[in-house]
């Protein structure tokens, strides 16, 4: 699965969004780090479960500096669950827990 | 034009730092030579580690940013216990460490260490400074990281030629973090979403940890718990949070904590998380966690969210404001009546088996102490079975009355924390309660204790053995006590003696009475209001064990109550 990591380019902050996975035993096959407009961007490859999913969502937005997280064709499906990051709207998450 | 080293010293004033601790050396020198005149009070301790646990002591007992000061090298990697450790239990802390000169960096040079790179994955934030021009806005950034949101550590890095450097100063910054959309709060609308699963239930309770003393919303959270009168139990870093005589309260949960809590967590169809991180301590095996209920969340690290077991309603915020948002709510509903579940849940049928302790001495010492104490005293305790005796026991409804080191576990914490929070309190009784392993682990501290006349109460509960070790060795290990034997202790009253600190020792036998003689209990009131500082050696039965315990792995359901006769 692909994930985009959108944040500004400081001291350690690359660091800190790879150390993310490789703190939970993921293999990084593949990780692409450029700037982006303003800021900067990586990309990484990782083989994850759904649960680790959202927890590396929730880790990468504990970062400092990270601005924006986004994923490939699964990012949708994974972010209507019902375990939804701060800022996710709350009829999401009220609907989720009636269900 | 100022030093490097003037403009850290003053950003620190900047900050509200009054008081730092530390342990100098060849990179950070010019900052010590800075610190005379300079307003901030620097407290020498005899190791960096108890430098870094002193802050955390004051920062715990506080709410205040507990900064550290060490050098490079090793100076800055002996700082690294305490950086995990604050990061695991939300401890606001600055560490201030010296750096080789920078044209140095990267040549392993004398004393060189990439203090940065070892601390990253422990820090919640962290800085190499680069130039003399950065560090007005690095202090200001990590005071920021550090007591925001969830707080917790940063380690700010300064070569030595950047402290003696020289540049005209127009003063301290603020820092104002960039907004983002993961920020926003929850909205107010989860509110009738939690009401609605209050009426749709039949065992609902409420599980409160250290979020609501670190958010400063133990009134919002007495008020609600008092409005939802359901069965509530706290994590260790909870303890103190609700009122210990509260009728609906049932003590600590998790691996030690009561038959009543954890028996009334398995049963639960609502679960309601109030600042805790639900640790495997707490959860025993996640798969059989709370297996009937639905859960709560409230949160102020959504990172905290779905860890080790997923949750069904999350609440991002700050207590402080989630609280009274929902008991607002709540007054405007009659909720369901819940007392049949209550008096199930809190009933004499699911009490403690021993409530006095009068099998177990220790126990029973350590209700006499805690009983003794003055209203608002502070109780350290270092890990270990110590630890959680002391935990079981605590009954007091002071918020940060309790203080351990709960995350990470780290034996020898105590004495050095208590260090900070007797300074952060001098007028305050703290009482320090260690093992003999993890005494020894800090030892060195009562040259502090005693270099500043701190009246700290230090006891040692002294089995002779690293206690919960041996504990699990004999439970789970067959009795193979494998290196846990600690009978060649040396004798602590003379160690204590040679620190010119008074200490006695007391025997187990002394607390065979119920209660305890006159002369016992006269000795133990001495030893409490002594205007100086005091080391109590407790001889503790060495195959004295902790129940109830969880085993590790175990459901909550399958505590072991109490110890199985040997054959």
């Amino acid at each position: 699965m692909q994930f985009h990591v959108r944040y500004r380019n400081t001291q350690g902050t690359l660091m800190r969004i790879l150390n993310a996975a490789s703190k939970r035993g993921l293999d990084i096959p593949a990780v692409h780090a450029e700037p982006a407009e303003r800021d900067h961007q990586v990309t990484l490859a990782l083989d994850v479960n759904q649960k680790q999913v959202g927890q590396l969502y929730r880790e990468w937005y504990s970062i400092a500096d990270v601005i924006h997280v986004g994923s490939g064709a699964a990012h949708t499906q994974t972010w209507t669950g019902h375990h939804p990051p701060a800022g996710v709207a709350i009829e999401e998450a009220r609907s989720a827990a009636r269900a | 034009m100022l030093k490097g080293a003037d403009i850290v010293l003053q950003c620190l004033r900047a900050e509200g730092v009054d008081l730092v601790f530390g342990y100098p050396g060849g990179a950070i020198m010019p900052l010590y030579d800075a610190l005379d005149g300079s307003g901030v009070r620097h407290v020498l301790t005899r190791h960096e580690q108890g430098a870094v646990f002193a802050a955390e002591g004051y920062a715990r007992v506080t709410g205040k940013v507990g900064v550290a000061m060490a050098t490079s090298g090793p100076g800055a990697t002996n700082l690294v216990t305490g950086i995990a450790d604050a990061k695991m239990d939300s401890v606001p802390l600055v560490c201030i460490t010296g750096q080789v000169r920078s044209a140095l960096i990267g040549t392993d040079a004398f004393q060189e260490t990439d203090v940065f790179g070892v601390t990253l994955s422990l820090t919640k934030w962290s800085r190499l400074v680069r130039t003399i021009d950065e560090i007005p806005e690095v202090i200001a950034e990590g005071f920021y990281w550090a007591r925001s949101g969830r707080p917790g550590p940063v380690v700010i890095d300064i070569p030595t030629d950047m402290l003696k450097a020289k540049k005209e100063f127009s003063g301290p910054v603020k820092f104002t973090p960039h907004a983002r959309p993961a920020d926003a709060k929850a909205d107010g609308g989860f509110t009738d979403t939690i009401v609605a699963m209050l009426q749709q239930s039949s065992k609902p309770v409420a599980l409160v940890g250290a979020g609501a003393k670190l958010s400063e919303a133990i009134p919002d959270l007495r008020r609600l718990l008092d409005h939802l009168n359901i069965p509530t139990f706290a994590t260790v870093h909870g303890l103190g949070a609700v009122e210990p005589e509260a009728p609906y309260y049932l003590g600590m949960v998790g691996m030690h904590g009561t038959r009543a809590a954890n028996t009334a967590l398995h049963e639960t169809d609502l679960l309601l998380v109030l600042g805790a991180r639900l640790d495997d301590r707490v959860t025993g095996d996640p798969t059989r966690f709370a297996p009937h209920a639905k859960i709560v969340h409230f949160e102020i690290d959504p990172a905290q969210l779905d860890r080790v077991r997923p949750c069904d309603l999350p609440v991002i915020g700050n207590l402080a404001d989630t609280i009274p948002a929902f008991q607002a709510e709540l007054r405007q509903h009659t909720l369901p009546d819940f007392s049949g579940w209550r008096a199930v849940a809190c009933g004499p049928e699911r009490a403690e088996l021993d409530p006095r302790g009068l099998a177990q001495p220790t126990i029973r010492f350590l209700d006499e102490l805690f009983s003794r104490l003055p209203e608002n005293s502070v109780i350290i305790a270092d890990v270990g079975q110590h630890q959680m005796w002391a935990a079981q026991r605590y009954r007091s409804s002071s918020p940060r009355g309790f203080i351990t080191s709960g995350g990470l576990g780290s034996m020898g914490f105590a004495l050095p924390a208590a260090v900070g929070v007797q300074l952060a309190k001098p007028d305050t009784c703290v009482l320090c309660v260690s093992g003999d392993g993890g005494f020894q682990m800090n030892i060195q501290e009562l040259a502090t204790v005693h270099r500043l006349g701190l009246p700290v109460k230090m006891v040692i509960i002294d089995n002779k053995y690293l206690g919960m070790v041996r504990q699990w060795q004999q439970l789970f290990y067959e009795r193979n006590y494998a290196e846990t034997d600690l009978s060649d202790n040396p004798d602590f009253v003379e160690i204590a003696k040679a620190y010119k600190i008074h200490s006695f020792r007391m025997k187990e036998d002394a607390m065979r009475e119920f209660p305890v003689s006159q002369e016992t209990g006269d000795q133990i009131d001495r030893f409490l209001s002594s205007p100086q500082a005091e080391l109590l050696v407790f001889d503790c039965a060495p195959e004295a064990n902790v129940f109830p315990m969880v085993p590790a792995g175990a459901a909550l359901s399958e505590m072991l109550l109490e110890e199985e006769p040997t054959q």
